[in-house]
């Protein structure tokens, strides 16, 4: 190894820019890991198990361990509560960090004696895992020097108050994808916002926000169906008497064993190939949804415990401003674009690489693939390092 | 029993040669970075040419000219790297040794060679299955499948043969399908929505647009007139392919469509020969045949075994973009391994005593990283340190106590346990695996969750090595209850590590019972790394079934 070694920027503490991290500090190059919130991990480690008896390959568990990989690493140096503010090209790269305009979460009264005393917000109190408890975090440094640049600042949940009909953030036990994930990993199961019970009767609608014209979306987020698919079956299983129903327009794939996986579900919960308009209020916080029937389009008006709104990935809020500092491109969805065809890292400033959802929707396990790829090609860029 | 110290390292010289098996897109993409890195490479391909089993790349990927020149293009590079040696028309014979030290025959028409390899890379084609069968259709000038059409597409023809014909597709019916295989679908679609006069109807199940670009690319094809129609059940076509009849959703009522030619759909599969592969090389399959089982900690490009990588079709049906993924980051596992050619390696990691060794094989055919060898002279089993993943499913397994891993050996691991019975009452011993249970222990203790004031967790490197001696010893040396817990099935590190933990529990579980002891005594179960609170919820249910049996009969 030479006397000074080379240095890449992370930007984004995500499972891409974790997992691109690992894989360049394991090559011996040292690594600025840069991220905006309190935490890493991003969104897949607020993400649950989604195991019954057998592993669903939901790839929620290797973000822990990839999370422990990187705090436990020498040569990665976690900047968290920070952003980038500052770019300038002089063969390398020189950037200025700025405190990050994410608020950190309140500090939950009562998690320091008893989690039960409220487990999402003590979950959230504590970085939602055990491995960031040493993150110390909104300190800028001074400035990095650094020889190439991984941007893996990830995607945002769709703001699902958009679809106004669902009322979501009127109704209580209207929730996202991402909500009931989070409730799982802090309270074991699935239980109502509103009373803390188990619900009976649940539905899912599936692509809110993806596949959607009237808002311009015209992509499918990879991750919905797999996600929605895989908790009523955890639901299922802690309960075999709970009632689900799924709205879809197409099932996506979940992995290699999707024929098989389907097949269960489809003995297991109800599925409706139509998407429902309005969610309407009902006594004891239940919600009223009128549907179709495919076979002959008979009406029906259900009734539901908790309706869980299947968001999808959209675009960085901050897409924009990254693109500026960065000098590289969006596509027309507002996702980086990558400058090749089959190299999807690839963008078009030379030394500078893609990992994960930044370049469109991803499930973990392919977010993973792609940062390991990004590294490999920064590797390459640096000329091979050690 | 010998006490094994971890820190004591050793140099073990490997081979740095790499094998790649197949040359279709992914094994020369895989080759050529390999080659790159400075790394000699043999490039092994079963058919007389590189390029991937499949005669239409361009339509088979959706490729554009100037694509289909960067295929060729990286094809003809890999021919001519200075690195890479091609053999076409060859296939693996035989294959021995273990990871760093593999020893590879090769078969090219008439000659065999023998070879020694560090790495194995699998980069096995997938293959084209048309399904007609499934809609009661056989082949004809009316009925293709989708490579036929391809094929009539690609013919300057196409416009004159099928302007003012009616064409219908049949998709998702005869399989559940993948975006590549709807990807095919989207892309002729659109191509003949755009001949003049060529009506496009789709009959199809689920969409898979779970791919770039691949709703974008079904809007084309409707806004060029394509219809769509979406059926959860198959519609009804005559044997003759003259007439499908299907229940339209919007009318309520049967119609009949008398297309002029039927596209069936092709399933893509993984190569037959995957079976005889995975046996050659000891790496496990998933139920569909592709050479790595369904298992987190194998993705992207992991095996079971040290140093054998799978890319592209051999773990999974992908397109070009996850083939080029696949193969960069082959390329880096491959240096991570590989290295210079010299490995530094703990020196105890697993250890057999030859006094005890009956080379009875047990700890060869258990071993889930084909980790295990001999050689003939010795005739006692040996570890490779190297291909070690000290899972300890050996060590717990051998008939003869012969085997010790480093850090967790028989001695220490009791002294663990016994030594700390917790204060606490009851006394709950929780053997945890490292991977899964143990993380989710820690994280119940560290987020303040409630847990037996009892407690003690004790770390194991897999369920797989707690033997059935650990458990029946904690319980007869204080312990109130005993639980084993191991990560969910098809999660384990090792394969089979939870698969042997439940049974030895199973074995403990009767002995109890047939002791007069109550079986709750003893539980089984499986959590990951993340259910900080279903680890809670599980000890304290488990303390509280204690509590209703009283303390352990069973204390000295």
């Amino acid at each position: 190894m030479s006397a000074d070694p080379k240095k890449v920027m992370v930007i984004g503490g995500g499972i891409a820019g974790l997992t691109a991290a690992w894989e360049l500090s394991k090559c011996g190059v040292a690594v600025d890991l840069v991220e905006k919130s309190d935490h890493l991990g991003g969104h897949a480690i607020q993400y649950c198990c989604k195991a019954t008896e057998e592993c669903r390959q939901c790839g929620a568990c290797s973000v822990e361990k990839m999370l422990k990989n990187v705090v436990e690493a020498p040569n990665i140096n976690v900047h968290c509560g920070v952003e980038v503010g500052r770019v300038a090209r002089n063969g390398g790269f020189e950037v200025g960090l700025q405190a990050s305009s994410v608020a950190a979460p309140a500090v939950a009264p009562g998690c320091d004696q008893r989690y039960e005393s409220n487990p999402l917000a003590c979950a959230a109190a504590r970085k939602f895992s055990k491995n960031n408890a040493a993150l110390d975090c909104g300190r800028a440094p001074a400035d990095l020097t650094v020889d190439a640049i991984i941007l893996a600042s990830g995607f945002a949940p769709f703001d699902a108050t958009r679809k106004g009909t669902y009322n979501y953030g009127k109704l209580p036990n209207v929730v996202t994808g991402l909500e009931l994930e989070r409730g799982v990993r802090a309270n074991g199961r699935v239980l109502r916002p509103s009373d803390g019970q188990a619900p009976a009767k649940v539905a899912f609608i599936q692509c809110v926000g993806s596949r959607d014209e009237r808002l311009g979306n015209l992509w499918c987020s990879h991750v919905c169906c797999p996600y929605a698919l895989r908790v009523s079956e955890l639901m299922k299983h802690h309960n075999p008497e709970i009632e689900i129903t799924v709205f879809y327009m197409d099932i996506q794939n979940t992995g290699n064993n999707f024929p098989a996986f389907y097949e269960k579900c489809k003995q297991d919960l109800q599925f409706v190939r139509n998407i429902p308009v309005d969610v309407y209020p009902m006594e004891n916080d239940r919600l009223r949804m009128r549907y179709t029937t495919e076979s002959d389009g008979t009406p029906v008006d259900a009734e539901f415990d908790m309706v869980v709104l299947s968001i999808g990935i959209m675009p960085g809020l901050d897409n924009q401003r990254i693109a500026t500092l960065l000098e590289i491109g969006l596509d027309a969805d507002g996702f980086f674009q990558s400058a090749e065809r089959f190299n999807r890292t690839a963008t078009a400033n030379n030394g500078i690489f893609l990992a994960g959802t930044v370049g469109g929707p991803k499930t973990i396990a392919a977010s993973m693939a792609h940062a390991g790829q990004a590294a490999y090609e920064a590797m390459k860029y640096l000329g091979g390092a050690e | 029993m010998t006490d094994i110290k971890q820190t004591d390292m050793e140099e073990i010289t490997i081979a740095t040669d790499v094998l790649v098996i197949g040359g279709g897109l992914a094994g020369v993409r895989a080759a050529a970075e390999i080659a790159d890195l400075g790394y000699k490479v043999t490039l092994a391909e079963k058919s007389a040419a590189l390029g991937g089993s499949q005669q239409n790349p361009g339509a088979l990927f959706g490729l554009s000219a100037e694509e289909q020149r960067t295929v060729a293009d990286t094809i003809q590079a890999v021919s001519a790297h200075a690195q890479v040696d091609v053999l076409t028309q060859t296939r693996v014979a035989a294959f021995a040794g273990v990871s760093g030290d593999f020893t590879v025959t090769l078969a090219t028409a008439g000659d065999v060679r023998q070879q020694k390899v560090g790495a194995v890379v699998v980069a096995a084609d997938f293959t084209l299955q048309p399904l007609n069968a499934a809609y009661g259709l056989s082949l004809s000038d009316g009925v293709v499948s989708q490579s036929q059409l391809d094929a009539l597409l690609a013919d300057k023809a196409a416009e004159a043969r099928l302007g003012g014909k009616v064409v219908a597709f049949l998709v998702g019916f005869g399989q559940e399908g993948n975006p590549l295989v709807m990807k095919r679908v989207m892309k002729s679609v659109a191509a003949l929505a755009a001949i003049e006069g060529c009506t496009v109807y789709v009959y199809v199940n689920n969409i898979k647009v779970a791919a770039d670009s691949l709703e974008k690319l079904y809007m084309e094809g409707r806004s060029k007139g394509a219809i769509y129609f979406k059926l959860t059940e198959a519609p009804h076509v005559s044997p003759d392919g003259k007439a499908i009849t299907y229940r339209d959703l919007v009318v309520r009522q049967d119609v009949e469509l008398n297309p002029d030619l039927i596209v069936v759909e092709e399933a893509l599969v993984a190569d037959a020969e995957n079976r005889q592969l995975a046996e050659l090389l000891r790496i496990d399959q998933d139920a569909w045949n592709f050479l790595q089982s369904d298992n987190v900690h194998r993705f992207p490009i992991q095996t079971n075994r040290e140093g054998v990588f799978v890319v592209g079709a051999s773990r999974g049906i992908q397109d070009l973009p996850a083939v080029w993924t696949d193969a960069e980051n082959t390329a880096m596992a491959v240096k991570g391994f590989l290295g210079n050619g010299t490995k530094r390696v703990p020196k105890g990691k697993a250890v057999v005593d030859n006094g005890k060794c009956t080379f009875c094989l047990t700890c060869y055919r258990c071993c889930p990283h084909g980790a295990i060898y001999w050689v003939a002279e010795s005739n006692k089993a040996i570890i490779s340190p190297v291909a070690c993943q000290t899972c300890g499913i050996c060590a717990s397994e051998c008939p003869m106590d012969a085997i010790q891993i480093g850090g967790f050996s028989d001695i220490e691991l009791k002294a663990e346990f016994l030594g700390n019975l917790a204060g606490g009452a009851p006394r709950i011993v929780a053997f945890c695996c490292q991977n899964s249970a143990f993380e989710a222990g820690q994280m119940a203790a560290q987020f303040k969750m409630t847990l037996p004031a009892g407690l003690q967790m004790v770390k194991v490197p897999c369920a797989g090595k707690v033997d059935l001696d650990y458990i029946l010893t904690a319980l007869a040396e204080g312990a109130d209850g005993v639980l084993v817990l191991t990560c969910h099935e098809g999660n384990c590190k090792s394969e089979r590590g939870n698969t042997y933990a439940s049974w030895r529990v199973e074995d403990a579980q009767r002995m109890l019972v047939e002791a007069g002891y109550e079986k709750d005594r003893l539980r089984f179960a499986t959590l990951a790394s993340n259910m900080g609170k279903e680890f809670s919820t599980l000890l304290l249910d488990m303390e509280a079934r204690i509590k209703e049996l009283g303390l352990s009969p069973l204390k000295n």
